[in-house]
């Protein structure tokens, strides 16, 4: 016992180190409960006010690029209402029937808007925080989307807080299809650079040309289908031949990232229960 | 005692701040990431004892851990710093009694013995930091590539941070 007790005080420094590196690799590595744990990450409380103080002050950084793409998206929808109207029109006089009433599709989504207070694009596996929470009716595997595109998908949350997993993290993968086809692929970061991702498992069938644009296969309870993710670069093929491999520059620009919108999908109690 | 507690203290707080608000959103060239909250541990006194150095080192990486969602990443690569410190000085430093003041800086130990221990500290710290995050998806090029640009970045802040931290000093001796 004397000679166990002389040893841990002459190589106390060792000890000390040991203890040190073995719980920074158990955080580092196991994938525990423990290590999701909401106080070792962004959205614990002391971590969450700093961002927000900082969040009070950037967030009038990239005003000029986030309104751009605002009335970007703006003009898309216009054309958008625009077309359905000339549409609407011409039913309306091909039936003859001036007071046709239209009823809006009972529609299963709808959005909650979050402000980022923290981002990160520089490491292999990237998080993002945001300034709603649990109570603002947030909860895990929500999607979330800004103006221009996908983001990612809700991790974590905390009373006032959630850490989202980035489009930019290999742990999130998007089920995608090229728009217009009915082929799905799926869609994940190789840790290259923030602007590009891949498209797996896309099968050798699809027909597609460089620019065509990626959205949401809607496969997944997640996501509806048809929200815009980027834009075909090139392609190649698998190595097992019978899938494409395409290279896509996402439309989401996650350096200037500010206003995101959360999506809750009402059916999805539904859907869960029909799927057990 | 108090006053160098209560000044490290600060040190330690406003370095992470400074770290997780300004220089974590820094991303120079897609490379160069600065890593300037390290300077809490090499300016910590020659004679603290490693047990006290080994729990600092892990405590600040930890902090840096918790605001950037990179769970026991800095911890590590902090804990490894404070403890190559003591042989890393060794190299560069007069013995340790015939110091007058046990604040690493210029004065105390030279400008070119101080600037040798800041830019091997800063290259280790470096290494370690992008091998252990890159584990996952290791390309050794870009690795390679981080480690230089980030080391060089890191390395420019810190001799600005110790430059201004030591003229704070010579100006309150007068």
């Amino acid at each position: 016992m004397k000679n166990l007790l002389n040893f841990l005080v002459r190589y106390s420094p060792w000890v000390v180190f040991a203890f040190y590196a073995s719980v920074s690799c158990y955080l580092l590595y196991s994938d525990s409960p423990a290590q999701r744990h909401v106080y070792l990450t962004s959205a614990g409380a002391v971590a969450s006010t700093v961002y927000d103080g900082v969040h009070n002050v950037t967030s009038y950084f990239h005003l000029r690029e986030i309104n751009e793409g605002l009335h970007a998206r703006n003009s898309e929808l216009e054309d958008q209402i625009l077309s359905l109207r000339r549409q609407l029109q011409e039913t309306r006089e091909a039936i003859h029937a001036d007071t046709m009433t239209v009823t809006a599709a009972l529609h299963p989504f709808s959005f909650i808007i979050a402000s980022v207070t923290n981002n990160s694009i520089a490491h292999p596996y990237n998080y993002i925080t945001i300034n709603k929470g649990a109570l603002d009716g947030v909860v895990p595997e929500m999607g979330v989307v800004d103006q221009n595109g996908v983001v990612g998908v809700v991790n974590i949350t905390s009373d006032h807080h959630a850490r989202i997993i980035s489009l930019l993290n290999p742990d999130f993968r998007l089920s995608c299809k090229v728009k217009g086809s009915d082929a799905f692929g799926s869609l994940v970061w190789d840790g290259h650079t923030p602007e590009e991702a891949v498209l797996e498992e896309l099968p050798k069938h699809t027909v597609f040309a460089p620019g065509d644009t990626i959205v949401t296969s809607g496969y997944s309870a997640v996501f509806p289908e048809g929200i815009p993710v980027g834009s075909v670069i090139a392609s190649s093929s698998d190595s097992d031949d019978n899938f494409f491999r395409l290279r896509i520059k996402l439309f989401t620009d996650f350096t200037t990232l500010s206003t995101v919108r959360l999506i809750k999908n009402n059916e999805l109690d539904d859907i869960r229960r029909a799927e057990q | 005692m108090t006053k160098t507690f209560l000044s490290f203290l600060l040190l330690f707080v406003v370095l992470v701040l400074a770290q997780v608000t300004i220089f974590n959103h820094i991303w120079l060239f897609g490379l160069a990431m600065p890593l300037v909250f390290i300077y809490f541990i090499v300016s910590l006194p020659v004679t603290t004892p490693t047990n006290r150095m080994l729990t600092l080192g892990f405590m600040l990486g930890l902090t840096v851990d918790i605001f950037s969602n990179t769970a026991g990443l800095n911890a590590l690569s902090c804990t490894i710093l404070a403890g190559l410190r003591r042989p890393i000085l060794r190299l560069y430093m007069p013995r340790e009694d015939d110091m007058t003041n046990p604040m690493p800086s210029v004065k105390s130990i030279g400008a070119a013995a101080y600037t040798k221990y800041v830019l091997t500290m800063t290259v280790i710290y470096s290494i370690i930091y992008f091998v252990v995050d890159s584990a996952g998806i290791f390309n050794i090029v870009p690795t390679a590539l981080r480690i230089i640009a980030s080391s060089i970045l890191t390395f420019i802040l810190l001799m600005a941070v110790a430059g201004i931290t030591s003229r704070n000093q010579s100006g309150k001796k007068k």
